[in-house]
């Protein structure tokens, strides 16, 4: 790869913080779901 | 290719720099722009007659009895929702995104038959009237689900005859602006912008118009002998005389399969150029990106009875259409590979472009997903005309198909209206619609797995819960949409917002982003010269 297109491709601090933050967002989404699921599974049966 | 020139030595050319004012402008447009824009606009307005027949649906379906229309209203809504959303709204845009781009990317003037490209336009508007005048006919409108399948269509009133010449027209109006994408696309492109180098949106374009041209003609043929049957005594589809209504399935989903397609490519296209841009990468494997698409369009031909498992054809022949279906996830699992590897490692940053095709890519590989479980012959028995069909393809069709154009929307409108849109304003119209599409279409799968039939405008008690979730997220979900035309698209066409520069993301390549924003009315006049990857203009 070209040295241009490699910093081209480098995320810089303030990306990685925001793209961070979505991640997060999504994942803890993603996680009160899975929870929930298995919650009511446990509570109500499948 | 001939060099055109472009110098305006005659007094009479003068006026080939100026844009015709008033209604002369639109009526008679000739330019690849404006029609592009009469037909985004035209399916934006039929997106959201076909929405409105969608809230009634769910209003009906809010709760268990009937409450708003009556059954017979009830089988012509899902019917019309269908039709105007299939052929009024989503193909018309996707053909509006052509219009727009695809003599952008490839450096061309304008589409090679501009005239015939007003006549494709303009040939819509009868037809829809026609479509959406239908319910004001005798007996309602066409009430035979949207695939119009005998022997209903041979027992309903006169709305029948206007739907069916309405799909008539609107076949001629695709055939004609499939012929003119083939055409300017194989005749028109810059020099040194080969096939190879030509972007994926023109690729998807150019596949899926050899794909109307193909089945267009078989849904033609398939009307009329329905039209025949009704006015002059054939029998083609009639049990009564002898004919055959598996027949029509046979020939309606040899159109139907290949128009799922249709519907998808041009989505890929949109969404394969804006990934690389926020990814700020090359497009992973844009040769086989290419090979997938063809691939994808080829076996669309030959799984059409995947929709007819319980119509009582033998084993062999489930077989053979539950395996070719199957193989279709392959070429589909490629281009999905393709995405995830443009984005791996790359410097993604999330604009509201990005966020609608990642969001595209999450849910249209669940629609993928679950369209593989119908594939399976002895599972769709069971599911076959189920909320959980309803469920696949919306997932397909919405997460698909109308993702993918909010993203080319916002990822193209700079080039189209020269101001920036609000980021605000489209991360809002994103996250809402994913949240409230997910909350209509997720608790279909449940409600078809438990049972549920779809077209039946009351259910038993049972269901309640999950329709009342439904019927909630498809109001979120259309008043999503009216916020879009409001707070997005209204103050673009009005110019207002941030004036948008040449190229407004720095990872986007390509020929379009070398104009000015907005778009001048003529570009590309004199065939452009470009550099080797053809994403550059050098004089």
């Amino acid at each position: 790869m070209s040295p241009d297109a490699q910093a081209r491709m480098a995320q810089t601090p303030e990306q990685r913080r925001k793209n961070l933050r979505l991640g997060l967002a999504l994942f803890t989404v993603a996680l009160v779901f899975g929870l929930g699921f298995f919650a009511r599974a446990l509570w109500f049966g499948l | 290719m001939s060099a055109v020139l472009d110098h305006h030595d005659h007094a009479h050319d003068d006026h080939h720099d100026h844009a015709p004012t008033g209604w002369r402008r639109w009526v008679f447009a000739t330019n690849h722009k404006d029609i592009g824009t009469l037909y985004l606009l035209f399916s934006f307005t039929m997106l959201m007659i076909g929405g409105v027949l969608a809230l009634l649906i769910r209003a009906e379906l809010f709760e268990p009895g009937l409450q708003i229309v009556n059954p017979e209203l009830f089988n012509q809504l899902t019917t019309m929702h269908g039709l105007i959303m299939v052929f009024g709204a989503i193909m018309p845009a996707f053909v509006g995104f052509a219009n727009w781009m695809i003599p952008l990317q490839i450096g061309a003037a304008d589409m090679a038959f501009a005239r015939m490209n007003n006549f494709s336009f303009w040939l819509m508007i009868p037809a829809a009237l026609m479509l959406v005048g239908s319910f004001f006919m005798p007996g309602g409108a066409p009430a035979a689900g949207w695939t119009l399948y005998a022997p209903l269509t041979l027992q309903m009133g006169p709305s029948m005859d206007a739907g069916i010449f309405a799909m008539h027209i609107l076949g001629a109006s695709s055939i004609m602006g499939s012929i003119n994408i083939i055409v300017t696309i194989l005749n028109m492109r810059a020099p040194g912008m080969t096939l190879m180098k030509m972007p994926m949106f023109c690729w998807t374009w150019l596949i899926t118009a050899y794909l109307l041209i193909a089945v267009m003609p078989v849904l033609a043929g398939a009307i009329t002998m329905t039209l025949t049957d009704r006015h002059f005594h054939t029998s083609f589809f009639n049990p009564a005389g002898g004919g055959d209504p598996v027949m029509y399935q046979h020939v309606l989903w040899f159109f139907g399969h290949p128009e799922v397609y249709i519907m998808i490519l041009p989505a890929f296209g949109i969404v394969s150029q804006v990934v690389p841009a926020f990814a700020r990468k090359r497009l992973f494997g844009y040769t086989s990106m290419v090979y997938a698409t063809s691939s994808i369009a080829i076996l669309s031909f030959i799984v059409w009875a995947h929709h007819m498992y319980t119509t009582g054809m033998p084993v062999t022949g489930q077989l053979f259409f539950m395996y070719a279906t199957m193989l279709i996830s392959v070429p589909t699992g490629v281009k999905v590979f393709n995405w995830l590897a443009t984005m791996w490692r790359g410097s993604m940053t999330f604009e509201a472009p990005m966020l609608w095709a990642v969001g595209f890519i999450f849910v249209f590989t669940m629609g993928g997903f679950t369209g593989l479980i119908c594939s399976m012959a002895p599972i769709d028995i069971q599911l076959q005309d189920t909320y959980y069909v309803v469920a696949h393809f919306h997932y397909v069709l919405v997460a698909g198909s109308l993702f993918g154009m909010f993203s080319g929307y916002y990822y193209w409108s700079p080039k189209w209206t020269g101001v920036m849109y609000s980021e605000t304003r489209g991360k809002i119209h994103f996250w809402s619609s994913l949240v409230f599409f997910n909350v209509t279409f997720f608790p279909m799968h449940f409600l078809g797995l438990a049972g549920m039939p779809r077209r039946v405008a009351d259910y038993p008690m049972q269901f309640a819960d999950f329709n009342a979730l439904a019927s909630i997220g498809a109001l979120g979900f259309g008043l999503t949409q009216v916020f879009f035309l409001v707070f997005v698209v209204f103050p673009g066409m009005r110019g207002k917002g941030e004036p948008a520069p040449q190229r407004p993301w720095e990872g986007a390549e390509g020929l379009e982003w070398e104009v000015p924003s907005p778009a001048p009315w003529h570009t590309y006049e004199t065939p452009p010269k470009l550099d080797r990857s053809a994403t550059k203009v050098i004089g």
